[in-house]
């Protein structure tokens, strides 16, 4: 039965977007991962609007002082279980913006982030890359 | 032994089990043409399934705001309405499970139910995007439900019954008889799958869960297993739809009884199945207004036009 629990998570990762103060070029990747040209629907993933539906975070930006609250306001709307992939080098590490007055050194200071994606910005298959490697991790257990 | 059978008929093959896993299959036969029109690969087969068993394994949230048992209990209410309806509808033999007479109309407002149960659960969330979706869930009904039963009733009025089951076994026959007849039947075909397109609320129809404005409508607070009993009762709605259409204008499970029968019964409602996914791929979606100008001064207006044909072939004497 837990095999099968297990499975139906692997098969079907329902992704929110959501832009943490970044500059915008990661998130037009992210839409662009989501277009018929990549079709993310093979591997079962759907974009949801709403933090109630979705088990992924799909996040991206340096996590400013404004929107800490929000972040984990929209993380703990999320129903267990959830896992967050930060996009990005500014989730990473804080990018170009690290050591600024008002943002963190990344996502992982805020909500806990299971897989990461590097570059500025990122390519859409190195997001979905991203995403399947969760899938992968999960499969392992991790 | 008879009551035995018939509990089996009522919780296995033309009922209930059948329903969900018809249902399961066609919101995946859906999703892939879908797919495959917009010129992707699509979900695997396995999709609908996982996206199930996914939902039922996770949490369920109810928000502080929300009525608790109004909350959820809702979906269960969808739920039953939609498996009721399919009683009445053949599936392998020109009977249904149940029939009497007026079992059309009492389909037609069991198809209902779950727009009420959708909009009272968007009011019930309280929240400001469940609550429009809501309410523009109401706006829709007031648009697409005439056009719909004066569809359905122009064949009830044709045979003079409104039993599904007789409607289905005597429609093909007497349009063969009467090829006049053709005329206001398939008018009132046309009307018909357009407005089941506006009650499963699909593209261009979309209106109360636009992802795009609202987020996910009425849905949008639900969670776990609630969504997922919303989410199944959708795509029962939408075969229910289907297969009501395809019994009472394309006569059903016609004349064949057992596996030629069921057989028949599928390739009808699959055929209009591909219909409503064809127009899902081929339309945006429109506003509200435009939605409810379009129901009541074109859909009425062409439903209306088919009984009236009926009505002056009849009296007209062109039989």
């Amino acid at each position: 039965m837990s095999k099968i629990v297990e499975w139906s998570r692997r098969a079907s990762p329902w992704i929110i977007h959501f832009n943490a103060g970044g500059c915008n070029g990661c998130d037009i990747e992210v839409l662009a991962a989501l277009t018929p040209r990549f079709d993310v629907e093979r591997f079962g993933i759907l974009l949801k609007g709403t933090p109630r539906h979705a088990d992924i975070l799909v996040c991206t930006g340096p996590v400013n002082e404004q929107i800490k609250s929000r972040l984990k306001r929209i993380y703990d709307q999320i129903p267990h279980p959830k896992f967050v992939v930060a996009v990005g080098a500014c989730a990473i590490s804080g990018g170009v913006f690290r050591g600024c007055y008002n943002t963190l050194g990344g996502m992982d200071d805020v909500i806990p982030v299971t897989a990461y994606v590097p570059g500025c910005p990122p390519r859409p298959d190195a997001i979905i890359q991203g995403v399947y490697a969760l899938l992968e991790k999960l499969k392992k257990g991790g | 032994m008879n009551e035995l059978l018939f509990v089996l008929q009522l919780l296995i093959f033309p009922g209930f089990l059948f329903l969900v896993i018809y249902a399961i299959f066609a919101e995946w036969l859906d999703r892939k043409l879908y797919a495959r029109m917009q010129n992707r690969v699509g979900p695997p087969y396995w999709q609908p399934l996982a996206d199930l068993i996914k939902l039922f394994s996770k949490e369920v949230i109810v928000p502080r705001s929300a009525g608790y048992y109004l909350y959820t209990l809702l979906p269960y209410f969808a739920f039953a309405s939609v498996v009721t309806a399919f009683f009445f509808i053949p599936v392998w033999s020109p009977q249904a499970l149940y029939s009497y007479q007026g079992d059309l109309v009492i389909v037609a407002y069991l198809l209902t139910i779950p727009t009420l149960v959708l909009s009272l659960s968007g009011w019930n969330s309280a929240t400001a995007y469940s609550i429009l979706g809501g309410i523009r869930c109401l706006t829709q009904l007031f648009a697409y439900e005439v056009p719909f039963f004066l569809a359905l009733l122009t064949p009830a009025l044709l045979l003079g019954t409104w039993n599904i089951s007789e409607i289905s076994q005597n429609l093909p026959s007497f349009l063969f008889a009467h090829p006049f007849y053709f005329i206001p039947v398939i008018l009132a075909f046309i009307v018909g799958i357009i407005a089941l397109q506006g009650k499963l609320e699909r593209k261009p129809f979309d209106i109360p869960d636009a992802e795009t404005e609202l987020v996910a409508g009425p849905f949008t607070e639900y969670s776990g297993r609630l969504l997922a009993i919303f989410r199944l009762s959708l795509d029962m709605e939408m075969v229910v739809g289907a297969s009501l259409l395809s019994a009472v204008f394309l006569g059903g499970a016609q004349s064949f009884l057992g596996i030629p029968g069921f057989i028949a019964y599928l390739i009808k409602t699959l055929i209009v199945i591909f219909i409503l996914a064809y127009i899902k791929a081929a339309v945006a979606r429109i506003r509200i207004d435009q939605m409810i100008s379009f129901g009541w001064k074109i859909l009425a207006p062409l439903s209306l036009l088919g009984m009236l044909l009926v009505v002056l072939f009849q009296k007209g004497g062109i039989l």
